[in-house]
């Protein structure tokens, strides 16, 4: 019969009876073989499963699948697993978070004086590079400066219309910039301020740069925040604008060298440069299953255990055969490796594959916002992007 | 030259650590007087991926020897001995 023809009665009632739970299970899986992976691309696409199946998206359906669980939840490191989405919506969480939640950066470097041996291109860079962190509340109030592109930037100046800029972003001030300060002189320490003298210390063969000199070395924490009109009362106290890692080594110096360079730091997003990306990393990987077929005993399981990473593979008694069986723990810890496809002992005693809706997510701030809130923001940016492209859709319907 | 403030190809912050590193791996660390290796100290100061441990344990710190060239220097050798 040709796979057009009209389904019987029989095979219309099995094709419309109720999916058992191994069914649905088995629909999830992406298959890892010895060679390849298949089974890669998502079904729940309306009419994949052929007629008779209601397999349209359904919200109340999704809000009963979906899931969020924390397996590690700090302010510079979260795990979590997102269960029941498809992979773009994942996907987008993720580059969202990489390029498009906006932080705050230094974005101009004004250099007053720099003897130091770190060009002043190179300085302001690694200026770039340093992660700030302020209160949060002030760093939300805090708004975009928009500059205007370079005028030989051709593709950038036919995007920029200059009546959508507000006024009041167009040029620098107390709601749009912060300015952060940077003054720091290199000398021998002397017996009268430093209790110790340099000079003397040098000729004794000291080698220690740190014991001879005051200031070899400019740190990040020497960055000195100065508020602008109202932002005296916006980043008060504890919430005042400073480095997330107060240790970074910005230069070295030596004696009667000086850097003196004044920053200014704006709000801006990943796509435009990676230094105002909030997230070191935003990773995510499938969460793997390891499905075993018939029982792995005795001295096999013990071999079985060792093609995985330690704590994947378990041993059990096993009563029946009264020999060590193997079992899995967690599935989580698995690098899928596939080592076990590649001894015949196990070969048709274990299928491994992923499941293709469980995301692990991995988030790793770089300290500004906390790694839980930065999803939390993605999820609102994506709703925004959204909402967007729902009302261009309709404007385009009433054809204005 | 000077350590690179982020790792190149994740962005995690890396300039805060190197001074560390370099201390666990040149002074002694256990009873016995010995360093640690460089795989534990990458471990303790958890740079865990490869793309960042590559920054620290390949670094090589010329500033240390440009820092020995210092004109400034010179100028206060020289103010010294007019004095
Ligand atoms: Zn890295």
């Amino acid at each position: 019969m040709p796979s057009w023809a009209p389904l019987s009665k029989e095979e219309l009632a099995k094709a419309r009876a109720p999916l058992s739970e191994e069914q649905l299970q088995q629909r999830r899986m992406v298959r890892i073989n010895a060679e390849t992976v298949t089974d890669t691309s998502a079904t729940d696409i309306p009419g994949h499963w052929g007629p008779g199946q209601d397999d349209s998206w359904n919200l109340e359906r999704f809000r009963k699948s979906l899931q969020i669980t924390f397996h590690q939840n700090k302010p510079l490191d979260a795990t979590f697993s997102l269960i029941g989405v498809d992979a773009s919506i994942a996907n987008a969480f993720r580059r969202i978070l990489i390029a498009e939640v906006p932080t705050l950066s230094i974005e101009e470097v004004f250099m007053l004086d720099n003897t130091s041996i770190i060009q002043d291109e190179v300085l302001a860079h690694r200026m770039g590079l340093i992660p700030l962190i302020g209160g949060h509340e002030g760093l939300r109030w805090l708004r975009r400066f928009e500059k205007a592109p370079p005028k030989d930037d051709f593709a950038a100046q036919a995007k920029y219309d200059p009546d959508d800029v507000e006024d009041n972003a167009k040029t620098p001030n107390d709601h749009n910039t912060i300015v952060l300060e940077l003054d720091v002189t290199c000398r021998w320490a002397n017996e009268k301020e430093d209790g110790r003298d340099g000079r003397k210390l040098a000729k004794e063969g000291s080698t220690d740069p740190t014991e001879k000199y005051i200031n070899s070395n400019v740190y990040a924490k020497q960055l000195v925040f100065k508020p602008q009109g109202e932002q005296v009362s916006m980043f008060a106290g504890e919430n005042a604008i400073r480095t997330a890692n107060p240790d970074i080594l910005i230069a070295k110096l030596r004696p009667g060298q000086r850097i003196k360079l004044s920053c200014h730091c704006i709000k801006g997003i990943g796509a435009d440069h990676a230094k105002f990306s909030p997230v070191a990393t935003a990773s995510y990987r499938l969460l793997p299953h390891i499905d075993i077929t018939q029982p792995i005993l005795g001295a096999d399981a013990k071999k079985f255990a060792k093609c995985f990473p330690k704590g994947v593979i378990g041993l059990e008694h096993d009563a029946e055969s009264g020999q060590e069986k193997a079992v899995v723990i967690d599935p989580m810890k698995d690098t899928v490796s596939r080592e076990c496809l590649r001894h015949d002992e196990f070969k048709d005693k274990v299928k491994l594959g992923r499941i293709r809706d469980h995301f692990i997510f991995s988030v790793e701030s770089t300290g500004q916002f906390n790694s839980d809130e930065l999803f939390l923001d993605s999820i609102r940016l994506l709703k925004a992007k959204a909402e967007k492209f729902k009302r261009h859709l309709t404007e385009l319907e009433e054809g204005r | 030259m000077i350590i690179p403030i982020r790792c190149f190809s994740c962005g995690k912050v890396i300039a805060d650590l190197y001074e560390q590193y370099v201390e666990l791996i040149s002074t002694p660390q256990n009873a016995a007087g010995e360093p640690m290796s460089d795989g534990q100290a990458m471990d303790t100061l958890g740079l865990n991926r490869y793309c960042c441990r590559r920054m620290v344990l390949t670094h090589v710190d010329l500033i240390e020897k440009l820092l020995r060239y210092n004109p400034a220097e010179r100028d206060i050798i020289k103010l010294n001995n007019q004095r």
